[in-house]
């Protein structure tokens, strides 16, 4: 990167660790907190579609699994919330794994589809295990986390966890998109078999996607379940996936920056909305549509293209070339 | 457990009715797919919204927008108005979340489908409120004798109209040019077009077809279920699962598999437990992908390389 994005990225930090000095309504601390932590989720599925063309729609399972673990591990427990926050990304990470390996053969709509029946078995768990989840009833009494002797209670302060979180995995993807296994990554959601003969080993990078799409999504809904402090299965659906896909979308799939302003914006919008009362949402499904229809390459394409500047990875216009509209000899 | 064959043979008639509903839907999804390429995510949709409308116009009073409305028409008046308004509302939604999109690949269209589906479900709510509804039975009696059989009539109607649903397929890609074409199209549309079929008409059809496939099985399923803004998507997504396990773009794959997944979730949610019963079909889904990717009937997996 350029010396001017370093300082671009310092100003925007130094900005965002500046928003509870500023923003003192326990309200708008909140939503950000919550934007951010979507941003994390939506940043894990940013790597296994936008780096390796792979698309999931059980980001949302992910989520509630890493939700639950860590409060389970620290109500019933009584483990501290950070390394239980900490297991539970890696237990994420894990059912990932174990979600990745009979998907790998899967690929396009098939895997997308395999993922959904993943992502509703969850929930269905979530919701009749209840000696461990406590069922429908939701489970309460999760514990804010503590840092030496203070609790980080206040949204403010959350804040600041959750930033930081943010800011390792944002750092984390990005070492990934600008190294060899990224480069791999982006070589095989181009052509698998192209990818194949240049000695890249499409099935275990899938995998490592796989796995680091259920740990970023695992770390969101801990970071998530100590925030809000109970956890109930409806927070756990299949449209929580989409409204993650819907997300990095709008983002732009191949771009960091991009799923973090998706997930920013689209967690602000429906609060922006919410005069419309109960037709907010109908509106939210239209502006999807005409987002998807207008803005071909994201908001990161937008940018870009604003900045006049073409980062080709961002400006990557959402089509799959390896995957054409292909008829099906039936 | 003793094995009852009466209660047996009533759980299978129950589940071949659920089971024909996914097939249609199954069928919905697996003529877009062929015709375009792109899994509709809006399918359980199209069952869900028309029957709304439908109770709109049947019930002897509903609230729309806040206001109460007594409209209470026939019924077969009201099955011929909403299957009108669900043909303009097919071209619609062919026009505007498919044929912008069409030169873009698969995922765009998929997003914007998820687009749709979010905005018909927001307006049901809008407009009829989130209290579940319910749909007057066709019928005056709850059930009927069949031999020593007690069944549902509306169980035997949804399988019946399946049946002839199904015959009037077969006749129509078989026997008629009109489908000729669409199968000419699914199978390649490049080579359909060089023959002079014009594709973007006969792909709004098949959008319009598989809209009707979900409206019939929305009016059919409507007075078993209660209608709510989730309906759909349920049906949906195991209809879904039932065109993959039938083998994805097969279209007898398409109806064995959803009436396998009936059959199968509904003698599982007698017999193994009923909190688990929707899982089953996903349990399938997930075992058939890993055992058998193509599906019962499907020739190949995954997209091309």
């Amino acid at each position: 990167m350029s010396r001017r994005r370093w300082l671009g990225l310092a100003v925007l930090l130094i900005v965002l660790l500046c928003v509870p000095l500023v923003v003192h309504s326990d309200y708008l601390l909140n939503v950000a907190d919550i934007a951010g932590i979507y941003a994390i989720a939506v940043l894990g599925l940013g790597i296994l579609l936008g780096f390796a063309g792979q698309l999931s729609l059980a980001q949302a399972a992910f989520f509630g699994i890493g939700a639950y673990a860590s409060g389970y591990m620290t109500v019933h427990w009584g483990w501290p919330v950070l390394p239980s926050m900490a297991v539970a990304t890696v237990f994420s990470g894990l059912i990932g794994l174990g979600l990745g390996w009979p998907c790998l053969r899967l690929s396009g709509h098939y895997l997308a589809l395999a993922t959904i029946g993943f992502g509703i078995i969850t929930q269905l768990v979530l919701i009749n295990w209840t000696s461990v989840t406590n069922g429908s009833d939701g489970m309460t009494g999760i514990p804010p986390p503590m840092i030496g002797p203070f609790a980080l209670a206040t949204y403010g302060q959350y804040y600041y966890l959750v930033l930081a979180s943010l800011v390792l995995c944002a750092y984390v993807a990005w070492r990934i998109k600008s190294t060899r296994p990224g480069r791999a990554l982006q070589a095989i959601r181009e052509n698998e078999l192209a990818a194949s003969t240049t000695g890249i080993d499409p099935t275990r990078y899938k995998i490592v996607a796989f796995v680091l799409a259920g740990a970023y999504a695992g770390l969101a809904g801990a970071l998530l379940a100590h925030s809000i402090k109970f956890l109930s299965p409806d927070s756990y659906s299949f449209d929580q996936s989409v409204i993650f896909l819907v997300m990095l979308i709008v983002g732009g799939s191949g771009s960091i920056g991009g799923a973090i302003l998706g997930a920013v914006l689209l967690t602000f919008l429906p609060e922006a909305l919410r005069p419309l009362k109960t037709s907010y949402i109908m509106v939210y499904g239209a502006a999807v549509i005409a987002m998807i229809i207008f803005m071909p390459r994201g908001l990161a394409g937008l940018l870009s293209a604003a900045l006049g500047r073409d980062d080709a990875a961002a400006a990557r216009p959402l089509t799959n070339p390896a995957q054409p509209v292909e008829a099906k000899s039936a | 457990m003793t094995f009852d064959p009466v209660a047996n043979l009533q759980l299978l008639v129950s589940g071949l009715a659920i089971g024909s509903i996914y097939a249609l839907v199954a069928l919905g999804f697996v003529l877009i797919y062929n015709a375009v390429g792109v899994v509709n995510f809006a399918q359980g949709d199209f069952v869900m919204f028309p029957s709304y409308v439908a109770i709109s116009f049947l019930l002897p009073s509903i609230t729309i927008f806040g206001t109460i409305v007594h409209w209470q028409l026939p019924l077969l008046l009201v099955y011929a108005v909403v299957l009108v308004l669900m043909i303009g509302f097919g071209l619609l939604f062919t026009r505007i979340a498919y044929y912008p999109l069409r030169d873009r690949g698969w995922m765009p269209v998929v997003i914007s489908t998820i687009g749709v589906s979010i905005f018909l479900r927001n307006a049901a709510q809008l407009v009829w409120g989130s209290q579940p509804q319910v749909m007057p039975s066709p019928f005056p009696v709850q059930t009927i004798a069949l031999g020593p059989l007690q069944v549902r009539p509306q169980d035997l109607l949804i399988i019946g109209v399946t049946a002839l649903l199904i015959a009037f397929q077969y006749f129509l890609f078989e026997r008629t040019t009109l489908g000729k074409q669409m199968r000419a199209t699914a199978q390649d549309r490049d080579a359909a077009r060089l023959i002079g079929i014009r594709v973007g008409r006969i792909v709004t059809i098949t959008f319009v077809y598989s809209v009707l496939l979900g409206t019939i099985s929305g009016l059919l399923v409507a007075p078993i279920f209660t209608i709510t803004k989730e309906m759909g998507a349920l049906i949906a997504l195991k209809a879904f699962a039932a065109s993959i396990v039938g083998g994805f773009g097969s279209i007898p794959g398409a109806i064995i598999g959803g009436l396998a997944i009936g059959v199968i979730e509904t003698f599982g949610g007698f017999y193994i437990s009923t909190a688990y019963v929707d899982a089953i079909a996903f349990v399938i889904l997930i075992v058939v992908l890993v055992v058998r990717p193509q599906g019962l009937f499907g020739e190949r997996v995954g997209e091309k390389a």
